[in-house]
């Protein structure tokens, strides 16, 4: 069979496309390069082989380095010059080591472009009646977040896109709901929902586009992504950072116990004013009485001490006290010769007046 | 949603109540009848807490596409 350079190189290359659409290729980066800030060349090697691989630097969606191992997604094919190369759709560091460096470059890169700036975040509404819920239905992080949301409080409309929350795909499907609620614009808070896991599983939260997303959102995003010790760019870069998809939920709402409990404190108070207000009155009352009575008694004392004053008087006044101390009493006519009644306290004498001279 | 909205405006109604135990408007006389209207209200309210429902939708748009 007879063919072209071009004819071959098409042959192959639809028979690679049947036989390996994508490819998951794990190796290092070697030769690392960006050309004219658009198109991505990297080697990825092993230690006896390597593989050129093309990606625009749109698709690079976290940093990489030279000696960095990374997993790419990619399709392979044959360039019309007769190389074989790697068409690279995602790329992801692999291990822990490389994770982190990755997520310390973007993070660091991010940062001084001040996505992550206090000044830019946003306080979360209050009395929230519509939230968006950006996690997989399936998780056990949304499962909590459920939980904690119907136990707390009620009366919230939650809307949930079911999207990916961990791999390649994560990311883009994270986006693309986030565009979704902002289009719609009918909830008051996006909640971004991802139980714990791996550093390699949490990964699609250090994506470079899901962080520039997130930071355009004109609706508050909260992150509720692994436990408290993940930190993802996500969280960085959200208006709030919850620890934990639980911890969400509990941001979010009210506490309907803590409500109730508060409702029934402020009545048991209520009713104690009112015991001591009753209280008041009637020790008023009886202040009033007590002072009643005092006056009265004064009143009563100063009439009874004059009356005493009186008899007193009266009593010195009597005739009898008089005699008793000796005087007499003589009454008749006053004259010589006249017979005149003397009493004494103890006897009535008759006596004749023999003489009479007025006293010097 | 209609329901927090109301269960948020009786919890003001129930405050304003209780302020005038607590105002120089208090009268004795009248607290006994406003003591049992805001018990009742007090009692709406954490029936209203017991009652409320959240309503969860899983959108239909496939984000995956």
């Amino acid at each position: 069979m007879k063919m072209s350079p071009t004819e071959l190189i098409a042959v192959i290359n639809q028979t690679m496309e049947y036989a390996y659409p994508v490819v998951l290729i794990e190796g290092e980066v070697a030769s690392f390069k960006v050309n004219q800030g658009k198109w991505v060349f990297f080697d990825l090697k092993d230690e006896e082989s390597s593989v050129g691989c093309f990606m625009t630097l749109w698709q690079l969606r976290l940093p990489i380095e030279d000696g960095m191992k990374v997993v790419v997604q990619a399709v392979p094919k044959l360039t019309k010059w007769g190389k074989f190369s790697l068409t690279v759709q995602a790329v992801k560091p692999v291990g822990e080591g490389n994770l982190k460096k990755s997520f310390e470059l973007l993070k660091k890169k991010l940062a001084d472009e001040g996505l992550f700036d206090t000044s830019r975040k946003r306080a979360l509404p209050e009395d929230l009646t519509e939230i968006g819920v950006i996690s997989s239905t399936q998780a056990a992080g949304y499962a909590d977040f459920v939980k904690i949301l119907n136990a707390r409080w009620g009366g919230i409309k939650v809307k949930v896109a079911h999207t990916q929350v961990q791999g390649m795909d994560a990311p883009d499907q994270i986006i693309k709901a986030l565009r979704y609620f902002n289009e719609k614009n009918d909830v008051q808070v996006i909640a971004i929902l991802r139980g714990g896991g791996s550093a390699d599983d949490l990964s699609c939260f250090n994506d470079e586009q899901l962080a520039r997303e997130i930071a355009r959102s004109k609706i508050p995003v909260i992150t509720g992504i692994g436990h408290e010790v993940d930190e993802s760019l996500a969280d960085l870069v959200a208006d709030v950072r919850a620890s934990t998809p639980s911890n969400v939920a509990e941001m979010l709402t009210r506490d309907r116990v803590a409500e109730g409990l508060k409702v029934r404190n402020t009545m048991g108070r209520v009713a104690q004013v009112v015991l001591n207000k009753i209280d008041m009155q009637v020790r008023g009352n009886n202040d009033m009485m007590t002072r009643a009575s005092r006056d009265l008694r004064i009143k009563i004392e100063n009439y009874l001490g004059g009356v005493v004053q009186k008899i007193k008087i009266l009593e010195a006044l009597n005739p009898e006290k008089i005699l008793l101390q000796g005087y007499a009493i003589i009454t008749g006519a006053m004259k010589v010769g006249s017979v005149v009644k003397i009493t004494t306290f103890t006897d009535e004498i008759d006596a004749e007046i023999k003489t009479m001279k007025r006293r010097e | 949603m209609g329901e927090t909205k109301k269960l948020n405006e009786k919890i003001e109604e129930l405050d304003k109540k209780v302020e005038w135990f607590y105002s120089d408007d208090f009268k004795l006389g009248e607290a006994t009848e406003k003591y049992k209207t805001a018990v009742e209200l007090a009692h709406e309210i954490e029936g209203d807490l017991k009652n409320l429902k959240n309503e969860i939708e899983v959108l239909a748009e496939d984000f995956s596409k």
